[in-house]
């Protein structure tokens, strides 16, 4: 049996489209000075271990927890490196989460901080090493990577994204419209969140079902940006956490859970899915979380979810299979305002992925805030008393999910 | 020796990267363009960084952008080096035509080195300790090849 974990902080830098202003290592520095300056009582030197994680091959640059761990304050101390393509930051949190539970005699507090800096490289290329392992035996074959985006997709992870919206569509009878209200809802969030990248306060449906496709049926006007930025959390042990701020929030699960990779098993090495919206890893995450937290009932239990997801089809298809709403029903929830800022269950209150969008970043970005919602402390902070909140991650091509679920009791008392 | 290529792949993705150096390194650079150099020292241990940095990592504490600054000289101390057949700039090129030595200097002031082409040396002229200078070029723009290498202090 491991420890009782809490998160005692998170703490961002600024995101935008481009951080020319800063290097990698500043940018890392901005997100963990914000996270301490919230527990003024922690100094870099508490720290008694370190968790780093970004997608490399976006910027280019490798190996970037070694050069910059004085930056980190990680010099001399045990560091440990996460990637999972776009889970990294969730993968990044669970793992924080490990060092602290795993009882290490030495290492109670644990800096996790997982960063983008997309501007420096090409995201596309980067991403087609990822995402299409297989690019290397078509292009052996004499298939140029620009008709290999003209036979698979538009490129990129909207590609695979797309395939999940129609399903999703079809499934649950909605329009374009229904995706729109989704990105309203995200946008006009961000505009009072202050790290965000995409702040848009007066943004219509009207305005989102204004531009052009991208790819049917996601518009430009419904993609998430590609952002530069850093995020950082804090992680101790239940005795330590209560000296350290006012509301600890405590880790009651965590969940990471793959199911099959092919997208459409177009290189013969899988199954293929038939279904891209099933998502089954997102459900037996859920499963696992929920029930190492207690939660007999995701819906009645959860007060507030910041869920993955670029695509505003992602946000629908992910508050369902993560339990939260019953299937096909949560287009009506945004419909009714049950989502929103002043709703019964707030989602992505942050503005989310939809609104900004450091690839690894990302997933952490899910859970920092759901914890930062049940501290009071969230930038844009929901007006109902969050007790419980989950943070999910999604990565890999159609498959991959994180999840952490928190909340201001430990779990013990819950059993 | 001769090359072995198995096959060259036609289909090769190409992408340019690069990295915004940052603050600090910004300011660093930008001093090249008079011909100095600067430094940043922790308010704690007294260690000066060139190039500059935001952290002490000896002593785990901030290094404010605006404070600290101090002057280096640009003349030092070969701390280290090292001798290659091969262009440094250039790996696929085959041998040079000369020998290219590459060292470690310590600039007077500072507790870091930097590495840096020795220029016209002799293999005899070389010895850990000596005294170095900067070369610089003649018309400096602020970036990082402002400083050609070291020559005999």
């Amino acid at each position: 049996m491991g420890r009782q974990v809490a998160i005692v902080s998170a703490g961002y830098s600024e995101h935008a489209s481009k951080r020319s202003d800063v290097s990698m290592p500043e940018l890392v520095n901005e997100a963990i000075e914000d996270c301490l300056a919230k527990v003024p009582s922690v100094e870099l030197k508490d720290i008694d271990a370190f968790v780093n994680g970004n997608m490399p091959a976006f910027e280019g640059s490798n190996i970037p927890e070694l050069w910059m761990t004085d930056w980190m304050g990680a010099r001399n101390k045990p560091l440990m490196r996460v990637t999972t393509g776009g889970t990294t930051g969730g993968s990044v949190a669970i793992s924080g989460y490990y060092t602290v539970t795993a009882g290490i005699p030495g290492i109670d507090t644990v800096l996790a901080i997982a960063f983008e800096q997309q501007s420096q490289g090409d995201t596309s290329v980067g991403l087609a090493s990822v995402a299409y392992g297989e690019i290397s035996i078509l292009n052996s074959l004499g298939i140029s990577y620009d008709q290999l985006n003209r036979l698979l997709s538009a490129g990129a992870a909207i590609g695979v994204a797309a395939y999940q919206a129609t399903t999703y569509m079809s499934k649950a009878n909605i329009t374009e419209e229904d995706l729109a209200r989704v990105v309203v809802q995200n946008r006009r969030n961000a505009a009072k969140t202050w790290w965000a990248h995409l702040k848009m306060p007066d943004l219509t449906i009207a305005d989102v079902l204004d531009t052009p496709y991208v790819q049917y049926p996601l518009r430009y006007g419904m993609v998430c940006p590609a952002s530069d930025g850093a995020v950082a959390m804090l992680f101790t042990t239940e005795e330590k956490a209560k000296d350290m701020c006012d509301i600890p929030v405590y880790v009651n699960g965590v969940a990471s859970v793959a199911n099959e990779t092919a997208v459409l098993g177009y290189d013969g090495s899988g199954s293929a899915q038939l279904d891209p919206s099933e998502q089954l890893g997102a459900m037996k995450s859920a499963d696992l979380a929920y029930s190492q937290a207690g939660i007999s009932f995701p819906r009645k239990e959860i007060d507030y979810a910041e869920v993955y997801a670029p695509f505003p089809n992602q946000e629908l298809m992910w508050v369902e299979k993560l339990g939260l709403f019953e299937e096909t029903t949560a287009p009506e929830m945004y419909e009714t305002g049950v989502t929103a800022h002043k709703g019964e269950l707030p989602v992505n209150c942050s503005g989310g992925v939809n609104s900004t969008n450091a690839i690894a970043a990302s997933a952490m970005e899910r859970p920092s805030e759901a914890a930062l919602q049940i501290m009071g402390k969230a930038s844009n902070q929901v007006p109902k008393t969050v007790h419980t909140s989950i943070g999910s991650g999604w990565g890999g091509s159609l498959n991959l999910i994180t999840l952490m679920a928190m909340s201001d009791e430990p779990k013990r008392k819950w059993k | 020796m001769s090359e072995k290529i198995i096959e060259k792949n036609k289909g090769l993705v190409k992408a340019d990267f690069g990295f915004w150096v940052g603050l600090y390194m910004d300011k660093f650079y930008d001093t090249f363009e008079q011909k100095k150099i600067i430094g940043n020292k922790c308010q704690e241990c007294g260690a000066v960084f060139v190039p500059p940095r935001n952290i002490c990592g000896i002593c785990n504490i901030k290094l404010p952008l605006d404070q600290n600054w101090i002057d280096v000289s640009d003349e030092g101390i070969l701390i280290n080096y090292t001798r290659t057949a091969y262009k440094v700039t250039d790996r696929r090129a085959r041998k040079a035509k000369k020998l290219n030595d590459i060292g470690m200097v310590q600039l007077e002031g500072s507790d870091t080195a930097i590495v840096y082409p020795l220029i016209d040396f002799k293999e005899d002229d070389l010895k850990t300790g000596m005294k170095v200078k900067v070369k610089w070029k003649d018309n400096p723009t602020g970036g990082p090849s402002d400083i050609e290498g070291f020559i005999k202090g």
